[in-house]
């Protein structure tokens, strides 16, 4: 039966978390994990496991959480019981732990002759460890570790009872009925992202529009067996450190555009994947010594030797002091699962949000990248077109000769008529086109969230063969009649469009801001403007090999700063 | 309590009481150990018989350790290990009866090697060497000269230095100094009138120990509810464990800038806080909340420990889309809605209790049930009966699209605009959201709008803008403004 193995009882130890005369019911497992990756570097874990509870007041310990656990975010539900307490504390086995928690306690102390390999055992009590270095006790006297230049290691009879070998979540419930519960514990980790790219081949007025979903656990962590998820959305996130919130990387409210929130989630994970290949800040060595008169460096070596290690009476153990000695690299493990039509990611709301499902339980292992399908469109409906903006914040063309060139621009509804109907969480979208029956990238550009029924414009490049020039040169605004009274006066502008590619193009022009007028209004148009974005707009068709013109003149107010 | 300990401090022997003595009988027979070495430089020290802490919002606490100690008559010195290492020193405070504080001391001086090295100049020290060929021991007498650079000795008539050749050499040393230790210990002079067994009390300030509110709030949208639970955490980064402690807690912004100040404020409090008065307790406290926790509790050294104090499984609540502008521009790309989840701490309304100031989770079910965390607010310390509105995140699907299609010059002072907001709702059911114009200048007038808006106060108006499942509204207005 599976629950003999998942739940052990014990006795109280004299554990520092344990309530006086409280049961503790250990799960060294979960049954059954789920694992929500965030794109702001986090991930809601949520565990099933199945525990005997009895009748009486209860210390509930799950073994084997993730490490980068945030306490305040479990959610502990099905116990049928009141919580009355919860207490998270990890102290990796390390070789200082290890030591610092053995203070005051009787070590066995092995000495071996060099000379004819002989080993004598004494009994040694430690009296201090820390960075500064072990000094220990034994009949003879007091003695520093390390110091001496004889082959001298240290042993233990057992793991202090608070060092463990996996962080665990305890939990102190209330007395209730007895029996056996599946309890579910969700709670937030630090350490994971995800991320959406697309890959848009372009054929005409149409794109084959494939999404791919990267994921990332940074942690040390395994899931095996476990259910997916990916959440896009943008959360209200809290600072972890300032607000004890979520957010690795400062408060989200404080990021007003999507660029700003991207480049703060690259910054910190970055970070994160920096220090995955730096020696973890706590590990200390604790190897200092007296002064003497030899080069310290060949002091080195460890106090366990390799061969103590394989004589722990626990193999967990080993592996954890070998991992931290660093005897073992862990190093980035890169897999890809190419995606397939069936086995895509499934899209569901959740809340305001989009949730994607991977389709099949997946084995995510630690400091692994996976990828993923999750969106296959054919023959997506989108217009290419050019485009020049005038405004203050553009460039602005000049007087002939100096062609400004026109931005190559690919828009989209996100209607099912057109061929997509999908939310598009936000990501890099890298444009392919088929040239001479090869793959040409032909540029790329960042998609915001792009809801059903949004409409989407990206920019791809600047056009080599086709910009706009100005007919003459406007100069300064030119009076009227009334501008001394009013203010008033106006700009004229004649735009030229020169298409030098072999086929007709769509131009679309937009006037905006100017500084030199406020109050802007277009007049006298050669043909009647639109409005776009609070900008005034035209879509022109400019033929091939051939030009355009459009004359308009630009009304305003000539500002007076001086009056504010 | 569990453990008792005597340090002789002229032998450096500690005597440790075996887990078998029951608690009634411990403290005499620690005592009589006590009595046996008390001669001379030897102090009494045991575990806390009481221990009690008050925790404040900011990386502060109290502590109160009442230590049952034996005293002699005459000058004795008196030591407390185990206090946390991130005593405020400067606020301890010390209390026996007949009895007089010569001075303190708060020895942070560690032991190693090093440090056992440079306490042993002047001193003498044994040296073992092994022969590196038979392996055979010999040991001589060795007087410590100096410790800087390498370690200068006189070994009979000969000066050498500690291990030039390479060679195993062990240094034994006799003694351990007894200001050098494996843990922060507390010191304290005192001047006994008579020999006595008493119990002694010791208080101080302390860094390192914090406490926040959380609560994890699971939104049910189609009922209208939210079931929220609030937890204490508590966390201990002071370096030492405290066993069975009373903890009570303080919600409140005390003012810690002045460490001194403070504790001058916080002692005054706890000092009015005397024996058989308790209930009077907690208005000295002023304007401050005080949570005690009813069971003794551990807070070991780098734990996160969370209590419960609030269960409210049915708060009645809504979910609101909301945007806010607070100038006029348009944009080229729609600015999302931002989710907000509305509810009362009103006895009414299914909660009724003031909540201190903490972040609030919040979580939403999946298609499957399962919980799925949707965003996180921080809540101020919020009496009851008070509106909360917390801010998870931003819609996906609801968008609005601001757009300025005109601007026109009234006077000097004065300028009008025509706005639109296109507001898109690509979700499966309608929407209501509120959309605030804020920060306007002194003078604002709306001349007209699409919809009957409301102004919300001196410098902002507000409109509720109903959108259809998939569907979209255009709001517009014409809004003048000046100084």
């Amino acid at each position: 039966m599976r629950l003999a193995g998942a739940t052990i009882c014990v006795a109280m130890l004299g554990a520092a978390t344990a309530h006086a005369g409280e049961t503790h019911v250990v799960s060294p497992r979960p049954d059954e994990v789920s694992v929500t990756i965030y794109r702001d570097l986090f991930a809601l874990i949520t565990e099933t496991r199945t525990v005997d509870l009895p009748e009486g007041p209860v210390t509930l310990v799950f073994d084997g959480v993730v490490e980068t656990l945030i306490p305040q975010s479990a959610l502990i539900a099905e116990t049928q019981r009141q919580v009355v307490e919860g207490n998270f504390d990890f102290e990796r086995l390390t070789r200082a732990s290890l030591l610092r928690r053995s203070i005051g306690k009787k070590l066995l102390l092995t000495r071996t002759s060099r000379a004819t390999g002989r080993a004598r055992q004494v009994a040694a009590t430690l009296l201090a460890a820390g960075p500064g270095g072990v000094v220990f006790r034994t009949a003879d006297g007091n003695e520093a570790l390390l110091c001496s230049g004889i082959a001298e290691r240290l042993s233990f009879d057992e793991l202090p009872a608070d060092l463990q070998r996996s962080p665990r979540l305890s939990i102190h419930l209330a007395a209730g009925t007895p029996g056996i519960r599946k309890v579910r514990v969700s709670y937030l980790a630090h350490g994971f992202a995800w991320k959406a790219d697309y890959l848009a081949r372009l054929d005409g007025s149409h794109m084959d529009l494939a999404g791919w979903i990267t994921l990332r656990n940074l942690t040390g962590a395994t899931f095996r067996d476990a259910e997916v998820q990916l959440v896009a959305g943008k959360l209200n996130l809290l600072d972890s450190e300032e607000d004890r919130g979520t957010s690795p990387f400062g408060r989200t409210e404080w990021m007003s555009t999507d660029e700003g929130l991207d480049s703060h989630r690259a910054m910190q994970l970055e970070e994160m994947i920096g220090e995955l290949e730096r020696e973890p800040p706590d590990v200390e060595h604790f190897r200092g010594c007296y002064p003497l008169g030899i080069m310290p460096a060949s002091l080195a070596g460890d106090v366990i030797a390799a061969e103590d290690i394989a004589r722990f009476p626990d193999e967990n153990l080993a592996g954890a002091l070998q991992r931290a000695a660093g005897v073992e690299g862990e190093e980035l493990e890169e897999i890809v699962v190419t995606g397939f039509r069936a086995s895509m990611a499934v899209r569901e709301n959740l809340a305001d949000y989009q949730l994607y499902r991977l389709p099949v339980r997946t084995h995510l292992n630690a400091r692994q990248t996976k990828q993923m399908a999750f969106l296959q469109k054919p023959a997506v409906k989108i217009e290419r077109f050019y485009s020049l903006r005038l405004a203050w914040d553009e460039e602005m063309p000049e007087p002939v000769g100096n062609l400004v060139p026109a931005s190559i621009r690919i828009g989209w509804r996100n209607t099912g008529a057109d061929g997509l109907g999908e939310p598009l969480p936000a990501g890099t979208v890298r444009f392919f086109e088929r040239d001479q029956g090869r793959e040409l990238f032909t540029g790329d550009a960042r998609l915001a969230d792009n809801p059903i029924d949004g409409r989407a414009e990206l920019t791809i490049g600047r056009a080599v063969d086709l910009g706009v020039t100005m007919d003459g040169d406007p100069g300064e605004p030119r009076f009227g009649l009334m501008t001394l009274l009013t203010r008033r006066a106006y700009l004229p502008l004649r735009l030229r469009v020169v298409n030098a590619k072999p086929q007709p193009v769509v131009f679309e022009i937009r006037q905006g801001m100017l500084e030199e007028l406020e109050d802007l209004r277009v007049i006298d148009a050669s043909q009647p403007p639109q409005r776009k974005a609070g900008d005034y707009m035209w879509r022109i068709e400019v033929p091939a090999n051939g030009e355009a013109l459009l004359a308009y003149k630009v009304g305003g107010r000539i500002p007076d700063w001086d009056d504010e | 309590m569990a453990r008792w300990h005597v340090v002789c401090l002229g032998e450096r022997v500690i005597f440790r009481d075996n887990k078998s003595f029951g608690g009634g009988a411990m403290p005499k027979f620690s005592w009589s150990l006590a009595v046996l070495c008390s001669a001379g430089a030897c102090a009494a020290d045991g575990e806390d018989k009481q221990l009690s802490l008050t925790i404040y919002n900011k990386n502060l606490a109290l502590v109160e350790h009442i230590r049952p100690v034996s005293l002699t008559a005459g000058l004795q010195r008196l030591e407390f290990a185990g206090v946390s290492a991130q005593i405020l020193p400067e606020t301890v405070s010390f209390l026996g009866s007949n009895l007089e504080l010569v001075e303190q001391n708060f020895d942070y001086d560690l032991l190693t090697p090093a440090k056992l090295m440079e306490k042993a100049v002047g001193g003498t020290v044994r040296l073992v060497r092994t022969n590196p060929a038979t392996g055979a021991e010999t040991s001589e007498t060795a007087e410590v000269l100096s410790t800087t650079g390498g370690t200068v000795m006189r070994i009979g008539s000969r000066i050498e230095v500690l291990r030039e050749d390479n060679l195993p050499t062990r240094v034994v040393f006799d003694k351990v100094p007894e200001n050098l230790r494996a843990r922060p210990t507390l010191s304290v002079l005192i001047n006994s009138d008579q020999a006595s067994q008493q119990d002694v009390r010791l208080t101080y300030l302390t860094r390192g120990i914090a406490w926040d509110a959380d609560y994890v709030a699971v939104f049910d949208e189609p009922k209208g509810m939210l079931s929220m639970q609030g937890w204490i955490t508590l966390q201990n980064r002071s370096g030492t464990t405290f066993a069975n402690a009373r903890a009570r807690l303080v919600a409140g912004d005390l003012n810690v800038s002045d460490s001194e100040d403070t504790w001058r404020q916080v002692r005054q409090a706890s000092a009015q806080r005397s024996a058989g008065r308790e209930s009077s307790a907690r208005p000295q406290l002023a304007d401050y909340y005080v949570y005690p926790i009813a069971q003794a509790t551990t807070l070991a050294n780098n734990q996160t420990k969370q209590v419960s104090f609030l269960e409210a499984p049915a708060v009645r609540a809504s979910k609101g889309y909301e945007v806010s502008f607070n100038s006029f521009d348009s944009g080229d790309e729609p600015v999302s809605a931002q989710v907000r989840i509305r509810f009362s701490n009103s006895g009414t309304a299914g909660l009724g209790e003031p909540l201190p100031a903490g972040v609030t989770r919040v979580y939403a079910r999946d298609s499957r049930g399962a919980p799925q965390f949707v965003g996180e607010d921080l809540l101020g310390h919020t009496s009851a009966g008070s509106d909360i509105a917390l801010r998870i995140g931003d819609a996906f699907d609801v968008t609005v699209l601001p757009t300025v299609n005109q601007t026109t010059r009234v006077n000097k002072r004065t300028t009008e605009y025509q706005v639109s907001y296109l507001v898109r709702n690509a979700r499966a059911e309608p929407i209501t959201l509120t959309l605030r114009q804020d920060e306007l200048w002194r003078v604002n007038e709306v001349r007209a709008e699409s919809l009957k808006g409301r102004r919300t106060d001196a410098d902002s108006f507000a409109w509720e803008i109903p959108v259809p499942a998939n569907g979209e509204t255009t709001l517009t207005f014409t809004l003048r403004q000046g100084w």
